[in-house]
């Protein structure tokens, strides 16, 4: 461990830095193990509680649910009603898993960004017994504080958006989706239209190609951005009294845990609903077509 | 171009953009995924699917059973019509053959009265002729007695006869 040398103990809520904008390596950024970060400890443990609740579910499944069954069957039955309204049913069967997977998935690693521990224990310089002072480097990290998370799932989203908009439409589909004039034109305003959809397709590309970065980048931002906002709240009486710095790092970013309880279930929902109508968009023609048939 | 490589680099460094840490999370959101989808959601979109199946085969056999019991009242409903109209045919046959019966039956007992007073009025009529006859003959006894005695002479069998004659052409009963 990289950190071993400084104190690891519980942060007080004493707070004086603030959120490091990027996971820190527990194995040090020159180890073989670098990836292992505190976000990815706290992915894994996220892996850990989904896959146990997800087994718990549905390890004896029965026709009349009760239980954890009926639970868990309850919130999938949900979501596959709001994913098969936005795509279609024909979409829905095999863009569903992913699109789950990612709301649970963002939604549960936002909210474990706010359970007390995540972000003040960690390595920092001790002020006292099992105190320190400052955490430099925390154990745990929302996964979804993480921009190397975010931009990985938006980037595994992308790759199952392709792979599902080619198989719904074909290359030549996809290509005129993206370029073909809409409409029927002929002679010189066919020409100009070609020029006009060909530049619109070429800013589609561009939209597309930033589709990654602004979904990673929202909900990095946001969850960041309260992580940072609940360790302000914790420290903003950082200098008064010991006992009135120890209530007012309690009582003042109570309200915003129930705010930041929101935030994290708002952008799992934008993040999933983003998806979902980008599968829309790519694969509506399609949909349409069917219908005609 | 060198602009943007600039601004993505100050991203990057800015906020700890690494292969190894996002291929790294990308594997565990992938793991994610084959979980869920392995554990959770193919059993339970699997047993809703099976659900709906009984739901919708079970409204289809409640439907089913609906059209048969429909189809059934409109049996029973056509079976006690016919019956009705059945019953209420043969009730109208046994009232006529019952009329007809009693009519024969009635004329019949009338034809035997009418027979039973005929013979009766024959017997009558039999019995009064012998009774008259009888009385003749007493009447006849009466007068021959009675002239012999007035005359005092034993009649022989032709006064006899002839007085009885005469009594009883002179006796009109």
């Amino acid at each position: 461990m990289s950190h071993v040398s400084e104190s690891f103990f519980i942060l007080p809520p004493l707070l004086a830095e603030g959120v490091s904008p990027y996971a820190i390596s527990l194995f040090g950024e020159k180890s073989t193990l670098s990836f292992f970060t505190n976000s990815f400890l706290l992915a894994g443990i996220v892996l850990g509680v989904l896959l146990w609740v997800s087994r718990k579910a549905t390890s004896n499944m029965q026709l009349i649910p009760h239980g954890w069954q009926n639970g868990f069957e309850g919130v999938v039955e949900f979501l596959y009603g709001k994913v098969e309204d936005i795509i279609g049913p024909k979409v829905a069967k095999r863009a569903f898993p992913l699109l789950a997977s990612v709301f649970m998935f963002v939604l549960v690693s936002n909210w474990f960004g706010l359970i007390p521990g995540v972000g003040t224990i960690g390595w920092g310089q001790g002020s006292g017994n099992l105190t320190l002072s400052s955490v430099h480097a925390p154990l745990f990290r929302p996964a979804t504080a993480d921009l190397n998370m975010t931009l990985g799932i938006a980037l595994s989203f992308m790759i199952v958006w392709l792979i599902l908009t080619i198989s719904e439409v074909g290359v030549i589909g996809f290509l005129k989706h993206m370029f073909a004039p809409k409409g029927k034109f002929k002679g010189i305003m066919m020409l100009m239209m070609g020029v006009i959809f060909a530049f619109v397709g070429l800013i589609e590309v561009v939209s597309i190609a930033f589709r990654p970065m602004s979904l990673s980048l929202r909900l990095y931002g946001n969850i960041y951005a309260g992580e940072t906002l609940l360790h302000t709240m914790m420290s903003i009486l950082h200098g008064a009294h010991p006992v009135i710095n120890f209530i007012g790092s309690i009582l003042i970013p109570l309200p915003f845990y129930f705010m930041e309880l929101l935030v994290g279930l708002l952008q799992a929902v934008v993040f999933t609903l983003l998806c979902s109508v980008y599968i829309l968009l790519s694969t509506a023609h399609d949909e349409e077509h069917d219908d005609h048939h | 171009m060198i602009a943007a490589a600039s601004a993505v680099s100050a991203i990057t460094d800015q906020f700890g953009l690494q292969w190894g840490h996002l291929i790294a999370q990308i594997i565990i959101f992938a793991i994610v995924v084959f979980i869920l989808r392995r554990y959770a959601f193919g059993p339970i979109l699997a047993m809703l699917e099976a659900r709906r199946k009984r739901i919708a085969d079970g409204e289809a056999k409640l439907e089913k059973i609906a059209r048969d019991l429909a189809a059934a009242e409109q049996n029973a409903k056509a079976i006690v019509t016919k019956a009705d109209d059945e019953a209420g045919r043969l009730i109208k046959e046994a009232g006529e053959s019952a009329n007809i019966l009693a009519e024969k039956k009635r004329q019949e007992a009338v034809n035997e009265a009418t027979g039973i007073i005929a013979k009766a009025r024959e017997a009558a009529q039999l019995e009064q002729e012998q009774l008259v006859t009888q009385l003749k003959r007493e009447f006849g006894r009466m007068v021959v007695d009675a002239t012999s005695r007035v005359t005092g002479k034993v009649l022989n069998n032709d006064d006899q006869d002839r007085i009885n004659r005469e009594t009883a052409a002179q006796v009109s009963l």
